[in-house]
C-alpha cells in the first residue's frame, strides 16, 4: 500500500485523467495529420477545377465516384440488416440534405477561394457545437470558452473586414459567362441583394453552411444507428445523393455547353480529390475518435489544416509550384488568384488558438487529483496547491486586476498614463503613415513602439517589485527595480554610441536629408515627451532642486530656434517644467553635475527608484532628439547646412551617454552590494555603539546592502563574554542598527568558547568538506545530525 | 612599557601615480590566466579594428570604417569582461564589504544583454532586408569578414583550449580522486555531454582551491563548464549535493558571457561569409537576411540561460543548486532539540558557488544555544552553505 502511496505521489498531478501514453498516438496524429494536408491540397485542387467545371457537375461527379470506391469497400448491400422502406425515405432526405450543405459549400468555395474556405467551413463539430454553447447558453463552460468564442467571432469578422482581396471588386462586375445556371444566378443576387461584396458574401454563405452542417451531422446521428453504423450510412448517402443529382446533371449538360476542352485530363485530380477529400478523411477521422477522445482529434486536426492551407495558399500560385501540378491548365489570368493578406493571416491564427481553446475538454469536472484508495475503498483525492484556484483566468478579470495594481501606486500610475499616451500617438501616427503611404512615418512609428519597450519595462518592473516575496526570493522582487533601471541605463548607452556612431560617419559624408515631412511628427513627438518628463519629473525634481535654474540660460543660448517650440508647451505646463524642457542640454549637464558630487543626494531623495530614473532618462532621451531633429531641419532649411544634424546627434549623444553614467553608477553599486552610501555614516556611528554596549566584545563579519528601495539588509557576528544574557544584546544591537536604517538583519551571537571551537572547526572548509562528502558516500549521515 | 600607536591614516594616497596605477593593473592583468587571455584577445581584437580602422580612413571606404567602429563596440564586451576580471580580485573595504566579486555576475549580464540587444538590433534588420534586399556589394565583404573570423577563431581557440585541453589532464583527475571518493567517474564521462560535464567543472575548481595557482585550474574548470553550456542550454549547472569551493580569481559568468560574445561574432562572420559565396554563385539575395536572422535568432537563445541564471544571481534568489538540500537542511535544524521554530530563511548567491544564508531560530529558553548554532552550522555546511548568520531568539514565555 505505502509502495503504491509513494509512487503515486511521485507520478505527479498525471493522475487525474486517464491519458495513453503519447508515443502509442503518435501514430494516429501523424496520420491525421497527413489526411488534413491532403485535404488541404484537395481543397486547392478542387478550386482549380471548379473553374472549369460546373459545380453541380463536379458535386455529381465527387459523389458518384467516391460511392463507387465506398461501395466496394462497404458492401452496405451484401452485408448488414436490410433497410426497411421508411429508412430509405429518411436516406433521400438525408441526401438531399447533405447535396444541399455540399453544393453550398462548394459555392462559397468558388466565392472566397479555398484558403478562406477551408477557414471557416472545416471546423470539426465539437469547436462549433462548444461555441454554439458558450453563445446562446448561459453556461458556457467558463471563462476559457468565452475566450475561444470571442477567438473565433473575432477571426470570422476579421475575414469579412480586414481582408481586402483585389479580385472580389472584379468578381463582383458579375461576370456573366461564370455562373449560368438559375441557381447560382439565384445565389449571386440574394447575395448581392444583402449589400456585401461576393466574396464577402462567400464568407456569410460558408458560415451559415458550416452551421447547417453540424445541424445535419447531429440530426443524422440516429439515422446512423438505425441503419448500423455511419461508414454504412457515409456509403448509402453518398449513392443516393449521386442518383439525386443525375437529373439537375443531364439537364445541365444537355442545355448548357461544357467549357472543358478534355475530360480525360480531369480523371487524374478528381481521382485524387475524391479519394483525399471524401474518402481518406472520413475513414481517418472515425479511426482517430475511437482511439483519442474527439476534442483533441479536432485540436490536432484544425491546427494541422489550417496551417497546410495556409503554406498552401502561399504556394499554389508561386511558379515553381505549377510545373509540379499534375493537371496541365490552361494559363490563367492571374489577377483571378485570391492573395494572401494580413486579415486572412490574422484569422487563420485566431482560427487555430480559438479551436484548440473550444475544443479542449471543460475542466469542470476535475477538482484534485486522485491519489489513491482509502482501506474502505473510498477514492482520496490530493489538492495540490494551486488545483483548488487553477481554473482559466477571465480575462477581462484579469485585466481589471493588474489595471487596479498599476493605479494603486504613483509611479506606475504616471509610466502606465505616459504609455498609453506614446502608444496612442504611435498609433496615429502609424495609422496616419499607412493611409498615406509614407514609409518614412511607419518607420518612424515602429521606432516609437520600440521606445516603448522601455517604458513596458519600466511598467513591469514596477509591478513586480511590489510581488510577494516567496520562498525562492527570500528578499522579495524588489530588485527587479534595480535591474530595470540599469537595463534602461545600459540601453540607452547602447543607443548613444550607435549614435555617435553614426553621427561621426554622416559628418564625414552629410547626406541629403529630406525634410519636409520631418517636422510635424518631430514636434508631436516632442510634445508628447515633454509631457512624460513633466510627469516623471514630479519626483525626479525632487531630488535636484533648484539645480535646472542656473543651466536655463545654457539652453537659451543653444537653441535659439527651437525656443517657440516649447514656448508652446511652456505656457501649457507650467513654469517649472517648462524650465525642465527647455534646456535638455543644460539638464543633462546639471545631472552630470550632481553625480559629481556623488550619489548620495542624487539617490537619497525622491530619486531613489532606479527604475523611474530609468524611464525618466529615457524619455529625456528621446526628447532630446526630437529636439535635435527640429534644429536641425531648421538650420538645414534656414541656412542651407547640411552638417547641423550630424553635429546635433553628437551633441545629443554625448549628452545621453554623461546623464546615464551616474544611474549606472548608482545602480552598479547595489548591485556590487556596496554598503549604501546614505547611510554609510549613520552606520559607522551605529557599529561603534555596538560595540560600547555592555557585554559585547567586538564584531566581525559585518555586512550591510541594500536589497531594493526599502529593504535594507544586514548581517553581523557578534562575540559577548561568558555570562550575558544574549537575547538582551541581540535585541539592543537590533534596536540600534534599525535606528540606522537597517530593517533586515540577522545577529549571530558567539561567545568565546563557541569562537574558538567553530574557529578550530573551521580551520578548513576543505575538510569539513572532503569528510562529509566521504561520509555521505558511507551513507553514513542518514540518521542524524551529529558528525562532531 | 613600549609605546602602541595606531596609524590608521598609513594608506593614504598621497601621490596619484598614474604610471604606477597602470602597470599595477597591468601587473594583475597578467597575473591571472584568464585574465590574460582576455587581455590578449583584446590586444587582437583592438588591433584589428584599428588596421581596419586606417585602412578605411586610408582607402575612404566608409564600410570599412562602420565595420571598424562595430568591431570597438565588441571590444566593450571584452572590455567589461577584463574590467571585472580585475575588479572581482580587488580587497573588500569599509564600502565593498563583500569585495567585489559580483562584478563578475554583472559583467556576465552586461555581456548577454549586449548580446540579446545585438541579436536583436541584427534581427530587425534582417526582416528589413527580407522585405526588400538591398543590392550588396559583396567584392569586399568577404576579405574583411575571413579576416574577423579568423580572429574569432582564435579567441574561441584561447578560451576554449584553455580549458579543455587541460582540464582532461592528469591533475585533475588526481586531484578529484583524493577529494571525492565518488567523482572520479564524474570527471571521466564529462567529455562534451552536458549534464555531466558540470561534474567535471566541479572537481575541477575544487583542485583550483587545494593545489597550485587557484586560478589557473579553476579556469579549466569553467571552461569547461563552458562546453556544456553552449551546446545545451543549461539549465542548472550545479547538482545540489556537490560541495565547491570558489574559484576566486576566474568566474564562470565572466568566461561565458566573453565566449559567448565571440561565438556570436564567429557566427556572423560564418553566416557573411556563407551568405556572400551563395550570394556570388547563386545570386540569392534572399540568403543575407535569412542568415543574419537565424544567427540573431541563436545568439538569442543561447543568451538566455546566462541571462536567467545571473539575474537569479543578482536578485538574491536562493541558489538553484541549494532548492533541493534546504527543505531537508530546515528539517534538520527544527529536530534540533529546543528548537521551536525556524524564521525568515535567507539563502543567496555571492558569486559563483558562494552561497550565504541568514535564518532565524525560536529555541526554548533553556535549550543550549550554543550547541545548536554549532549543530546549524555543521547542517548549513554540509548543504554548500559558505557563510552563514545564525539569530537566536528565545521564546517568549
Amino acid at each position: 500500500m505505502e509502495d503504491k502511496y509513494s509512487s503515486n505521489v511521485l507520478s505527479g498531478g498525471k493522475l487525474g485523467m486517464v491519458e495513453v501514453p503519447n508515443s502509442r498516438l503518435t501514430r494516429y496524429i501523424v496520420l491525421l495529420v497527413v489526411t488534413k494536408v491532403l485535404k488541404a491540397l484537395g481543397i486547392f485542387e478542387s478550386y482549380d477545377i471548379l473553374k472549369v467545371v460546373h459545380i453541380v457537375q463536379f458535386i455529381f461527379i465527387l459523389k458518384l465516384g467516391s460511392a463507387v470506391i465506398l461501395l466496394f469497400f462497404q458492401k452496405p448491400f451484401s452485408s448488414g440488416k436490410v433497410i426497411s422502406k421508411r429508412q430509405w425515405i429518411k436516406l433521400l432526405k438525408h441526401a438531399v440534405f447533405s447535396c444541399v450543405i455540399s453544393l453550398l459549400g462548394f459555392f462559397g468555395l468558388t466565392l472566397c477561394g479555398p484558403l478562406r474556405t477551408l477557414l471557416l467551413f472545416e471546423h470539426s463539430d465539437v469547436v462549433v457545437v462548444a461555441l454554439l454553447g458558450v453563445l446562446f447558453t448561459s453556461s458556457g463552460g467558463g471563462p476559457s470558452k468565452t475566450r475561444g468564442a470571442a477567438l473565433f467571432i473575432i477571426a470570422v469578422i476579421c475575414l469579412l473586414l480586414f481582408d481586402n482581396d483585389d479580385l472580389m471588386a472584379k468578381m463582383a462586375e458579375h461576370p456573366e459567362g461564370h455562373h449560368d445556371s438559375a441557381l447560382t444566378h439565384f445565389l449571386y443576387t440574394a447575395i448581392g441583394f444583402l449589400g456585401v461584396a461576393d466574396h464577402k458574401g462567400g464568407v456569410v454563405l460558408l458560415v451559415a453552411s458550416l452551421l447547417l452542417k453540424v445541424g445535419f451531422h447531429t440530426a443524422s446521428r440516429k439515422l446512423s444507428v438505425e441503419i448500423g453504423g455511419s461508414k454504412r450510412l457515409y456509403a448509402l448517402d453518398n449513392l443516393v445523393s449521386a442518383i439525386v443529382l443525375l437529373p439537375w446533371v443531364i439537364v445541365l449538360s444537355l442545355t448548357t455547353d461544357s467549357k472543358v476542352e478534355s475530360w480525360s485530363s480531369l480523371i487524374l485530380p478528381f481521382g485524387m480529390i475524391i479519394l483525399s477529400v471524401t474518402i481518406l478523411e472520413f475513414y481517418v477521422e472515425a479511426i482517430c475518435n475511437t482511439k483519442m477522445e474527439t476534442p483533441r482529434c479536432a485540436r490536432y486536426g484544425a491546427i494541422a489544416l489550417f496551417l497546410s492551407a495556409l503554406l498552401l495558399a502561399n504556394f499554389w500560385t508561386h511558379p515553381l509550384t505549377d510545373q509540379l501540378r499534375s493537371m496541365s491548365k490552361p494559363p490563367q489570368q492571374g489577377s483571378t488568384e485570391h492573395v494572401l493578406s494580413g486579415g486572412v493571416i490574422v484569422s487563420a491564427i485566431f482560427f487555430i488558438m480559438s479551436s484548440s481553446i473550444l475544443s479542449s475538454p471543460s475542466k469542470k469536472g476535475q477538482k484534485g487529483t486522485l491519489v489513491g484508495y482509502s482501506p474502505e475503498g473510498t477514492p482520496l483525492y490530493n489538492f495540490m496547491g494551486d488545483a483548488l484556484q487553477h481554473t482559466s483566468q477571465s480575462l477581462p478579470r484579469f485585466i481589471k486586476d493588474s489595471l487596479k495594481q498599476i493605479l494603486e501606486e504613483y509611479d506606475s500610475r504616471q509610466i502606465f498614463y505616459f504609455l498609453c499616451l506614446n502608444l496612442a500617438f504611435t498609433f496615429v501616427e502609424l495609422f496616419y503613415g499607412v493611409w498615406t503611404n509614407s514609409l518614412g512615418l511607419i518607420s518612424d512609428g515602429f521606432h516609437m513602439l520600440f521606445d516603448c519597450s522601455a517604458l513596458v519595462l519600466g511598467l513591469f518592473a514596477a509591478l513586480m517589485s511590489r510581488w510577494k516575496a516567496t520562498r525562492i526570493f527570500s528578499y522579495g522582487y524588489g530588485r527587479v527595480e534595480i535591474l530595470s533601471g540599469f537595463i534602461n541605463g545600459l540601453f540607452l548607452m547602447v543607443i548613444a554610441f550607435f549614435v555617435f556612431v553614426e553621427s561621426v560617419t554622416r559628418v564625414l559624408d552629410p547626406p541629403n536629408i529630406n525634410t519636409d515631412m520631418l517636422t510635424p511628427v518631430s514636434v508631436g513627438g516632442l510634445l508628447v515627451n515633454l509631457v512624460g518628463i513633466c510627469a516623471f519629473s514630479h519626483a525626479h525634481a525632487h531630488a535636484h532642486g533648484g539645480k535646472t535654474c542656473p543651466s536655463n540660460d545654457h539652453g537659451h543660448s543653444h537653441h535659439g530656434h527651437s525656443h517657440s517650440e516649447h514656448g508652446h508647451s511652456h505656457s501649457e505646463h507650467g513654469h517649472s517644467h517648462g524650465g525642465h524642457g527647455h534646456s535638455h542640454g543644460g539638464h543633462g549637464h546639471s545631472h552630470g553635475g550632481t553625480s559629481g558630487h556623488g550619489p548620495p543626494p542624487g539617490s537619497g531623495g525622491g530619486g531613489m527608484n532606479a527604475n523611474m530614473r530609468g524611464v525618466f532618462l529615457h524619455v529625456l532621451a528621446d526628447t532630446l532628439g526630437s529636439v535635435g531633429v527640429i534644429i536641425s531641419t531648421i538650420l538645414i532649411r534656414q541656412f542651407g547646412w547640411l552638417i547641423a544634424d550630424p553635429i546635433c546627434s553628437l551633441f545629443i549623444a554625448t549628452l545621453i551617454f554623461l546623464s546615464v553614467i551616474p544611474l549606472l553608477k548608482d545602480a552598479c553599486e547595489v548591485l556590487l552590494l556596496r554598503i549604501p552610501p546614505e547611510i554609510e555614516k549613520e552606520l559607522n556611528s551605529a557599529l561603534e555603539k555596538v560595540e560600547k554596549i555592555e557585554g559585547v566584545l567586538s564584531y566581525r563579519d559585518s555586512h550591510f546592502w541594500r536589497h531594493s528601495a526599502s529593504i535594507m539588509a544586514g548581517t553581523i557576528h557578534l562575540q559577548i563574554m561568558a555570562g550575558v544574557v544574549e537575547q538582551r544584546i541581540v535585541q539592543q544591537v537590533t534596536a540600534v542598527l534599525k535606528d540606522a536604517g537597517v530593517n533586515n538583519l540577522s545577529v549571530q551571537v558567539e561567545k568565546e568558547a563557541y569562537f574558538q571551537h567553530m574557529s578550530g572547526l573551521s580551520t578548513g572548509f576543505q575538510e569539513v568538506l572532503a569528510m562529509t562528502q566521504q561520509m555521505e558516500s558511507m551513507k553514513y549521515l542518514n540518521d542524524g545530525t551529529c558528525i562532531m | 612599557m613600549l609605546p602602541l600607536s595606531v596609524k590608521d591614516d598609513e594608506y593614504k594616497p598621497a601621490k596619484f601615480n598614474l604610471l604606477l596605477k597602470l602597470s599595477g593593473w597591468f601587473r594583475s592583468i597578467l597575473s591571472d590566466k584568464t585574465s590574460r587571455n582576455l587581455f590578449f584577445f583584446l590586444c587582437l581584437n583592438l588591433s584589428f579594428a584599428f588596421v581596419e580602422l586606417s585602412y578605411g580612413i586610408w582607402s575612404n571606404s566608409l564600410g570599412l570604417i562602420s565595420d571598424s567602429f562595430h568591431m570597438f563596440f565588441d571590444c566593450t564586451a571584452l572590455l567589461a569582461g577584463l574590467a571585472a576580471s580585475v575588479i572581482s580580485r580587488w580587497r573588500s573595504n569599509d564600502s565593498f564589504s563583500y569585495g567585489y566579486v559580483r562584478a563578475e555576475v554583472l559583467a556576465g549580464f552586461v555581456n548577454g544583454l549586449f548580446l540579446i540587444f545585438t541579436a536583436f538590433f541584427i534581427f530587425s534588420e534582417g526582416v528589413e532586408r527580407a522585405l526588400e534586399p538591398p543590392d550588396v556589394h559583396h567584392d569586399r565583404l568577404l576579405p574583411v569578414s575571413v579576416a574577423g573570423l579568423l580572429v574569432n577563431l582564435v579567441g574561441i581557440f584561447v578560451f576554449q583550449h584553455g580549458g579543455h585541453g587541460h582540464s582532461h589532464g592528469e591533475e585533475g583527475h588526481g586531484h578529484s580522486h583524493s577529494l571525492f571518493n565518488g567523482s572520479v567517474n564524474h570527471g571521466h564521462s564529462h567529455g562534451g555531454h552536458g549534464p555531466e560535464s558540470k561534474h567535471g567543472g566541479h572537481g575541477h575548481s575544487h583542485d583550483g582551491h587545494e593545489g597550485h595557482g587557484h586560478s589557473h585550474d579553476g579556469h579549466e574548470g569553467h571552461g569547461h563548464s563552458h562546453d556544456g553550456h553552449e551546446g545545451h542550454g543549461h539549465d542548472e549547472p550545479h547538482s545540489h549535493d556537490e560541495l565547491r569551493t570558489p574559484g576566486k580569481g576566474a568566474s564562470k559568468q565572466i568566461l561565458q558571457g566573453v565566449l559567448l560574445h565571440i561565438i556570436a561574432d564567429t557566427l556572423g562572420s560564418v553566416g557573411v561569409i556563407i551568405s556572400a559565396l551563395l550570394m556570388q554563385k547563386y545570386d540569392l539575395m534572399i540568403a543575407d537576411p535569412i542568415c543574419s536572422m537565424l544567427i540573431s535568432l541563436l545568439i538569442g537563445v543561447s543568451v538566455v540561460p546566462l541571462l536567467r541564471e545571473s539575474i537569479g544571481i543578482l536578485m538574491q534568489r536562493t541558489p538553484p543548486s541549494l532548492d533541493q538540500a534546504l527543505p531537508e537542511c530546515y528539517q534538520r535544524v527544527q529536530q534540533l532539540q529546543g528548537v521551536y521554530n525556524l524564521q525568515d530563511p535567507h539563502f543567496w548567491t555571492l558569486c559563483t558557488d558562494v552561497y550565504i544564508g541568514t535564518i532565524k531560530l525560536l529555541v526554548a529558553p533553556d535549550a543550549d544555544r550554543r550547541w545548536i548554532l554549532s549543530q546549524t552550522h555543521n547542517v548549513f555546511t554540509q548543504a554548500g552553505v559558505r557563510q552563514l548568520y545564525v539569530q537566536i531568539d528565545t521564546a517568549a514565555m
